[in-house]
């Protein structure tokens, strides 16, 4: 039993890395209608920055800024530059998650060389050991969960109680309809962008702080976890994608204590495919998977 | 030693152009974005490779497997093909019914990802990360495979089932089948109110696809004797659909010159890079990596500026329609 618990707080912290990641992800989908396949590789570039900045002798938790800069603008560059032309010339869904691929790959090998092939970690304290009711802690986990509160809440606040959020809803709902209300769309999805691009980039980070190292080759199993989040709760959904990460987050974990560590993708890869089945327009979304193809 | 070379590159080339072939099938004329191609193909090797070896107790048990039944040629071949074809079918349930097109393009890539971390940690089902070695090729019972007439016997063996898979898809892309899987492409729902069912035409063509794929899988293990896990990873898929995007979407000379092109041009092409250049000596990684980043401009490159590839598919006329010019 107390194996669980245990499980139960990893599984916490996992909850907060993949919530931060999945609703940074869903957002791109939801309002500017773009798998990024991309993600995962973008999220490992923010990790190395900040292990750049972390190995410069800059403590971890600033080093998390710098990368959230970094992704806020290599996203928005691989949308100005690559994905947003495609999609002005008309280019359909199919061809847009090719590209995405294909952009997933060069970003990966172009690192590879810089990086190297070898895995990397962040020097931090781990902070003391706290222990209640059988779950153990240590500050630096929760200093994360108090992270992924903290975004999460901002970005409830930026949707509900902002003009910029309602102009994204606007554009998610209806691009040209937005547009014709006087919406300025392409600001408003450069904006997306950056802001996700951030999520990402601080998503890498703590991705990286959790595991007890990280790689090029990490990008793959991070972007299947995020897929299944984002699927999960009924992908363009902000709250569904957190409602997945919990889940998602809490049941890996869980599987972790009673399988085996190895598995706990497969896992996540159980539920996305009994989602699939069942409901495959997710938990929370109306249409999602199940509109009309295209 | 060049005979070696030659025959190599033949069978290589055969092995790309039958998976080429399969994922224009699916890819080219059905529309259906099979990123985890590269699955059906491996299934293809393993199980050639489980039914023609001993069982792994022989060779002092180094590695582990199921199966091992040591049957005679066609027999691994076939089996490759069918269980390419038989994994074809609850992927395809899973995936093909319901989803928008690029949930299912986003679903097969995880697939893939997952099916070889699986395979990976998984040691005791077909030797995990190692993957296994020492897998015997066609006769090599009678003949010794390290002689140049097993070499031709290959090549003799691999040309007829390239032709035969040429055949194969040639019949479908010009039948009345693929006239429907080019109409559910180009306008599904419009396809499905002339009275086609997607479902069934997907299913279709994905199982075909499969059963091709692992046949391209069980000629390229019994020629290289070894399959493991690193050999399958997701990007391999792209560089078929790189092959298939230069080439020419939808019809079967592109899939045949784009496997010519990316696969095998490509690749020999760069082992034609010197090792040093001009007293600089590029990293170890390096090179390989370029590959790759190559790989993705291609692709970017032609859906941006050639979307049709270097052999456009050609526009079918319906002869007793009225004069369109």
């Amino acid at each position: 039993m107390e194996l669980y618990v245990a499980a139960l707080g990893f599984g916490l912290i996992s909850v907060s890395v993949i919530a931060i990641a999945a609703v940074g992800f869903t957002m791109q989908f939801g309002i500017t209608n773009m798998i990024n396949l991309a993600y995962g590789e973008v999220m490992i570039v923010c990790a190395y920055v900040a292990f750049y900045v972390n190995q410069a002798g800059v403590n971890v938790w600033a080093a998390m800024i710098a990368a959230a800069l970094a992704g806020a603008v290599l996203s928005f560059l691989l949308n100005r530059f690559l994905y947003a032309p495609f999609q002005r010339k008309g280019t359909n869904l199919i061809g847009m998650v090719i590209i995405s691929l294909a952009a997933s790959l060069m970003i990966a090998n172009i690192l590879l060389p810089i990086v190297g092939y070898g895995t990397s970690a962040y020097q931090m304290d781990q902070g003391q050991l706290l222990r209640w009711n059988g779950l153990v802690l240590t500050v630096a986990q929760i200093a994360i969960i108090v992270v992924a509160a903290l975004m999460m809440l901002a970005i409830h606040g930026l949707l509900r109680y902002t003009r910029l959020g309602k102009a994204m809803r606007a554009t998610a709902a209806n691009p040209t309809l937005a547009r014709n209300c006087g919406i300025p769309t392409q600001r408003v999805i450069d904006v997306v962008w950056l802001i996700t691009g951030a999520l990402c980039g601080v998503a890498g980070v703590v991705a990286g702080m959790n595991s007890e190292n990280f790689s090029v080759a990490s990008g793959a199993g991070y972007l299947i976890t995020i897929i299944a989040a984002a699927v999960l709760g009924g992908a363009g959904q902000p709250y569904g994608a957190m409602i997945g990460a919990l889940i998602i987050g809490i049941v890996t974990e869980l599987s972790a204590a009673a399988i085996a560590p190895e598995y706990k993708e497969v896992v996540a890869f159980g539920i996305l495919v009994l989602v699939m089945v069942l409901r495959p327009q997710g938990l929370l979304a109306k249409r999602g998977a199940l509109a009309a193809a295209g | 030693m060049n005979t070696y070379y030659a025959t190599t590159l033949v069978v290589y080339a055969g092995v790309d152009i039958i998976a080429c072939l399969a994922l224009n099938l699916q890819f080219g004329v059905s529309g259906i974005v099979n990123f985890s191609f590269i699955v059906f193909q491996s299934v293809g090797a393993y199980t050639a490779a489980v039914l023609s070896m001993p069982p792994d107790t022989a060779n002092g048990g180094y590695q582990i497997y199921v199966g091992g039944f040591q049957l005679p040629f066609p027999i691994p071949w076939i089996g490759g093909a069918l269980a390419g074809g038989l994994l074809a079918i609850p992927v395809g349930l899973v995936v093909l019914r319901k989803l928008r097109s690029d949930y299912q393009a986003i679903s097969l890539l995880v697939l893939s990802v997952i099916v070889n971390s699986v395979i990976t940690n998984a040691r005791p089902f077909l030797n995990g990360a190692a993957g296994i070695a020492q897998v015997p090729g066609p006769f090599s019972d009678q003949v010794d495979p390290l002689t140049q007439s097993y070499q031709l016997l290959y090549v003799g063996l691999t040309v007829p089932c390239v032709l035969l898979v040429w055949l194969v898809a040639s019949r479908i892309v010009n039948s009345p089948f693929g006239r429907s899987l080019r109409a559910m492409r180009e306008h599904e729902l419009a396809a499905s109110a002339l009275g086609k069912n997607p479902v069934q035409l997907k299913m279709t063509i994905f199982i075909v696809g499969g059963v091709i794929g692992g046949l391209s899988g069980a000629i390229l293990v019994g020629y290289i004797a070894v399959w493991a896990p690193s050999e399958w990873l997701y990007p391999e898929t792209i560089i078929l659909f790189a092959a298939v995007i230069v080439g020419g979407r939808g019809n079967n000379l592109g899939a045949i010159l784009g496997a010519l092109l990316v696969p095998v041009g490509f690749f020999e092409a760069t082992r034609l890079i010197p090792p040093t250049i001009g007293g600089w000596v590029p990293p170890p990684n390096l090179i390989p990596a370029m590959e790759w980043v190559a790989i993705g401009l291609l692709i970017i490159g032609f859906l941006w500026f050639r979307p049709e590839g270097v052999r456009p598919e050609a526009r079918r006329v319906f002869e007793g329609g009225p004069d369109l010019e």
